[in-house]
């Protein structure tokens, strides 16, 4: 009974239900599905950046923005097929977010924050500036892609290529995050200087968890341009680094199936606030300052409550070590906090609510 | 040269502003460690309440500005409650960075929801005759001299607040040393809370005196923050003579990049500085050299 209702057996019901969907589902909630794919894909790059390596980097949006850009104005300006500018707008995105690491070695917490930040709003004017190459605030369409080999049209073509890059990059995400990367980027976040005294190449890790980043930013966008046969900059802006981060916090920092939910959950809660005509920067705002406040580990903690056969690591955020000297004057943190990631999974699971019910 | 002189007055009316809205940032990041990623939404909000009393209700102008920076000075205060209060206790900048994030667009959001019925821009009626002066062949906005003269006053009054008031000294303790003025018996939760409301205050201050010059609208607070923050990180980012020196030096940058490069460059501007001095000169023209901790 636990082996059935355990986490397995839940990615796998959301990846089929998400493989049919197209097939029953009108054009609407295919679209909508479809975003749930890119959201997950974009959280996951995110969550590994912010959640397991510890870089607060604000550029997740304009990342996302120079995949789709990168694509869409392959395709136009030299007439090149989708599936060389694709891998084309990915890799300006790769090459981006590596360079945005360099700033990240001499920079931590709000300065890294406020460094990328900059890059994000500059990558956001430029989109709306440089007229000649980006066709300006207006944005502009792509020429449609052809799926010509295969007989699908483009809608479809998208959408499961969207569903096997998210299944893929899924497993690459989780695979990579338990192997010595996971662990060194860990390390990272929990204190760089013991994280260098055990021999992690600072230089090397931050920079692999920019690139990779980068490249699960880049995959999306270029999806999207795709997705939406139009690209314009206000797709990619503050309000998006919001969604993405809320995605991620939502999900729990720190935990790559907890994107998964979160990247399900945001494009869902998104589309409800656009129903209901409500304000989608009280909606986002509000949700990611009431999660960080009381759950910081996200809806995966509620998941794991409500399915006995779940069995998922969870994080806590680590204490932030170089303020903990000037903010020593509160009181302890709680000694459950951080647990590494190789610790027991019950240490972890049992926390300040002691609430695993397995 | 009349050209570049009317560039750099005007960089400099402005740059009093930023110096402003700099110093909040810089005041609440020595005390807390923290910049207020909701500062440019003080701001904002700021400019709307005075707007609300100023315009809608018909106050006069000084009662309305008062009344714009008190409550700032409460939001202020919320701000600290909300987001860095609870957070500081489990030590997690990123947290808190998140936290601030996540109110600053939902103060976007409630003002847009609020004032956002009425017209995309707000605009806020001029004090003085909008007539130009010329001084010693310079042609000056008299409205610019009337908000550089009053950024000025603010500033002053905001030194004298810390160097004479008890307030003011709590702070320069609790940013000096948190361990030590907590031993002395200074209540440091209550002092983080009065700093939150100070900057917040200097910048609603700024907000209802450059909102005669400009529109007012919900996504300004962004703008405003993100070249406030120029200034400070120009300026070391923990010197309150930095902000200020920062503050006119973005000013007259931006303005002097728009007049002799690209009118877009104005926004822009403040993102390159950012950049560059974030990357070459990380401690700013005036900033201490960072310790690093372990």
């Amino acid at each position: 009974m636990r082996v059935l209702i355990g986490k397995r057996a839940f990615l796998f019901a959301l990846f089929v239900l998400l493989f049919v969907i197209p097939w029953v589902a009108n054009e609407y909630q295919t679209f909508v599905a479809n975003l749930i794919l890119l959201y997950v894909i974009l959280s996951l790059g995110l969550n590994l950046l912010i959640g397991f390596a510890g870089q607060l980097a604000l550029a997740n949006a304009a990342m996302y923005g120079i995949g789709a850009y990168g694509t869409g104005l392959l395709m136009t300006h030299f007439g090149l097929p989708y599936w060389i500018s694709a891998p084309g707008g990915v890799a300006i995105a790769v090459i981006s977010g590596t360079l945005l690491a360099l700033p990240a070695l001499r920079l931590s917490g709000i300065y890294l924050a406020l460094a990328t930040l900059a890059f994000a709003q500059f990558t956001f004017w430029l989109m709306t500036h440089w007229t000649p190459v980006t066709f300006g605030a207006g944005g502009f369409i792509p020429p449609p892609i052809d799926f010509s080999p295969l007989p699908v049209t483009q809608e479809t073509g998208i959408y499961y290529l969207s569903w096997a890059a998210a299944l893929l990059l899924y497993v690459a995400a989780k695979h990579a995050m338990e192997s010595p990367v996971g662990r060194a980027f860990v390390a990272i976040r929990d204190g760089e200087v013991a994280a260098q005294a055990l021999g992690i190449d600072l230089l090397k890790y931050k920079s692999l968890a920019f690139a990779m980043s980068g490249f699960y930013a880049g995959v999306a966008g270029a999806l999207y341009s795709g997705l939406l046969g139009f690209v314009g900059p206000e797709s990619f802006d503050l309000l998006q680094m919001v969604l993405h981060k809320a995605a991620v916090v939502l999900g729990g920092m720190g935990s790559v199936v907890g994107s998964l939910i979160g990247g399900v959950l945001l494009t869902v809660l998104v589309e409800v606030t656009k129903e209901f005509k409500f304000s989608i920067e009280i909606a986002f705002g509000g949700l990611l300052i009431v999660f960080v406040l009381f759950q910081p580990n996200g809806v995966i903690v509620f998941v794991r409550r409500l399915l006995p056969g779940w069995t998922e690591r969870l994080h806590y955020v680590p204490p932030d070590k170089e303020s903990e000297e000037d903010l020593a004057a509160a009181p302890d943190p709680d000694p459950d906090a951080a647990p590494g990631p190789e610790e027991p999974t019950r240490a972890a699971a049992a926390g300040p609510r002691g609430g695993d019910p397995g | 040269m009349e050209y570049l002189s009317y560039l750099v007055a005007t960089g400099i009316s402005t740059g009093a502003l930023y110096a402003l809205v700099a110093l909040g940032i810089v005041v609440i990041y020595k005390a807390t460690e923290v910049v207020n990623f909701a500062h440019g939404e003080m701001f904002m909000l700021g400019g709307f309440f005075a707007f609300t009393f100023h315009v809608m209700l018909g106050w006069p102008y000084l009662p309305s500005f008062a009344l714009a920076v008190a409550l700032a000075f409460a939001v202020g205060v919320a701000v600290d409650r909300i987001a860095f209060r609870p957070l500081m206790q489990r030590r997690t900048l990123v947290s808190v960075l998140l936290v601030m994030i996540g109110l600053s667009f939902v103060l976007k959001g409630v003002a847009r929801w609020i004032w956002g019925g009425k017209g995309d821009y707000l605009t806020f009626p001029p004090l003085i005759s909008p007539e130009p002066l010329s001084f010693a062949g310079i042609m000056v906005m008299s409205q610019q001299l009337v908000v550089l003269g009053a950024a000025c006053a603010v500033m002053i009054v905001f030194a004298l607040f810390f160097k004479l008031t008890r307030a003011g000294r709590f702070m320069q303790a609790t940013a000096d040393n948190p361990k030590a003025a907590k031993l002395v018996g200074l209540r440091t939760d209550r002092v983080y809370m009065y700093t939150f409301g100070v900057g917040s205050a200097v910048a609603a201050a700024a907000a209802v005196l450059m909102a005669p010059l400009t529109l007012l609208y919900p996504d300004i607070g962004f703008m405003l923050f993100v070249k406030a923050f120029a200034a400070a990180v120009l300026g070391g980012l923990t010197s309150i003579p930095g902000a200020v020196v920062g503050g006119f030096l973005i000013g007259i940058i931006e303005q002097l990049a728009a007049g002799y490069l690209h009118t877009a460059m104005q926004e822009v501007a403040a993102f390159i500085v950012i950049m560059i001095v974030m990357i070459f000169i990380p401690t700013g023209l005036f900033g201490l050299g960072r310790i690093r901790k372990v």
